[in-house]
């Protein structure tokens, strides 16, 4: 009977850690993704010297900012050029298309869309671009993901949660002889649900330990291969804190185990 | 020492299993309630350790008003009375000494006072040498005797009876009896209920008979039928 409560539990703590490393890891993607984002502030062909100049003060003063890097068209034709070869003969353009422009590099990827935003109202900007179907849709795949996180979140915990408490159930049922008579020579609530709250911490615990032991297995043999197979994904989880995600586990698990004897005793115990 | 005043109760089925009793029961008193099966004897020994909880009237057992006991004061009550049952209620998996010690031990009783009280009530029921059986290795008159030393443990100073000798042969009863006599002769209050004729009428002691939930009679030395013995019966 235990075995089944660790082991549903385990099934349960697995998907919950699976799910939160892929949502880690597209979080880190997004994130990395944004990061490499340049707004490109297009100055009117008309601008002149000093108004530039001021351009590359209100930079500097805007502490979102982190860097700006002056583009005459130029050196963006000639950018344009390198990135463009093999695709389209670029011999073709005569005159050069392209306007200066300012590349302005932002602290956090989050800001970009403000940032992008006023910087189109200072004076000498033509027209402000960032890619912003892309970023658009990496703000929003991660903020649907932390949703339905969450979401799944509270599933997994609602759902571990109730194998362990049927299992206390079942567990409390099988001794309600003794629990009577545990009663009747005096002893309290607290001191008869102690041993069954212990049960349920230790299905919880036991529950995490062999779902991490499940997780690191899995990590160790498959994040490998699946990094080959994407190697556009980037699925290298340096950059995922393990120790922490696994004190969360932890955490969770032996919260439900506790919570949810307590209820199983303590609905007998009422009756 | 126990007090019941107007207590009544009514199961939630309506039946009227105690109808307006009032009884007092002092200290040191040795009782008998008799009656037919299904007068109201377990239920109002139920009353007294708060399995149950009246419909109306008070009850005073040791100075506590158990009608107005709050649920998680009832342990304590508990411990300071003895409950001794037909079926005996013991645990199975535990051994006759650890039964024992289990009471004092849910109270948070020291080890030293544990080892000192359990050797003493084991003494005085006569199961020293069986401490170490489990209950499934005893005699019916063995089990009763190590749920009697479980009850006195904690030395309480009222020992209630539901049915003791209910499971017990003649020869055992007796010495059931006789022992419950001697706790009683220590100072404790003894309560018994029982349809066990043969034992009310040897020991001729305060008999209070229920009948349909109501105290009909209560006799200094009685006899389980209304002031007659049984070779009074049989003689006609």
């Amino acid at each position: 009977m235990q075995a089944t409560a660790i082991g549903t539990v385990a099934v349960t703590i697995v998907l919950l850690g699976a799910f939160l490393y892929a949502r880690a890891s597209v979080s880190h993607i997004a994130n990395d993704a944004m990061s490499q984002i340049t707004i490109s502030v297009y100055t009117v062909p008309s601008a002149t010297k000093a108004q530039e100049d001021a351009l590359r003060t209100a930079f500097a003063k805007d502490e979102r900012i982190l860097s700006s890097e002056y583009v005459p068209k130029a050196q963006g034709l000639h950018e344009l050029r390198e990135r463009m070869k093999g695709q389209i003969d670029t011999s073709i353009l005569t005159e050069n298309p392209l306007p200066d422009k300012f590349r302005v590099k932002v602290r956090q990827p989050e800001l970009v869309p403000a940032v992008a935003a006023s910087l189109k109202k200072l004076p000498g900007v033509e027209s402000v671009d960032y890619g912003q179907d892309v970023v658009q849709r990496l703000l929003q795949i991660v903020s649907v993901a932390r949703r339905v996180g969450i979401a799944l979140i509270g599933l997994f915990i609602l759902v571990a949660g109730i194998i362990i408490s049927n299992t206390i159930r079942l567990t409390v049922f099988a001794r309600r002889r003794e629990i009577s008579i545990m009663q009747l020579v005096g002893a309290t609530n607290m001191y008869i649900r102690l041993p069954f709250i212990c049960e349920g911490l230790i299905d919880g615990a036991l529950g995490v330990i062999l779902a991490v032991a499940v997780l690191a297995i899995a990590r160790a043999t498959l994040v490998p291969k699946l990094a080959l197979a994407l190697p556009w994904l980037q699925l290298s989880a340096a950059h995922i804190d393990v120790s922490s995600l696994i004190l969360q586990l932890f955490g969770v698990g032996a919260a439900v185990g506790v919570v949810a004897s307590w209820i199983a005793v303590g609905r007998y115990l009422r009756t | 020492m126990i007090s019941l005043r107007g207590v009544s109760l009514v199961y939630p089925n309506g039946v009227r299993a105690l109808d307006g009793i009032d009884l007092e029961i002092g200290k040191g008193d040795f009782v008998f309630l008799v009656g037919h099966s299904g007068t109201g004897k377990s239920s109002l020994l139920r009353l007294l350790y708060r399995e149950m909880f009246p419909t109306s009237g008070e009850i005073t057992v040791d100075g506590i008003r158990v009608d107005r006991l709050k649920r998680n004061r009832v342990p304590m009550l508990r411990r300071h009375l003895g409950v001794v049952f037909q079926d005996f209620k013991l645990l199975t998996d535990k051994t006759v000494w650890e039964n024992v010690a289990f009471a004092l031990q849910v109270t948070g009783a020291h080890t030293r006072d544990v080892m000192r009280q359990v050797p003493r009530c084991l003494d005085l029921v006569g199961l020293s040498h069986k401490s170490r059986m489990y209950p499934g290795e005893l005699s019916g008159g063995e089990q009763q005797r190590a749920a009697i030393a479980r009850a006195l443990v904690n030395n309480p100073k009222i020992l209630l009876c539901d049915e003791p000798t209910g499971n017990l042969d003649p020869a055992t009863t007796t010495e059931i009896m006789e022992l419950l006599g001697r706790i009683n002769l220590k100072g404790t209050t003894v309560v018994v209920a029982t349809h066990n004729q043969a034992v009310v009428d040897r020991m001729r002691r305060r008999v209070v008979r229920l009948e349909n939930g109501r105290v009909v009679t209560d006799e200094e030395r009685g006899y389980y039928f209304l002031g007659l013995g049984q070779d009074q019966i049989l003689s006609g």
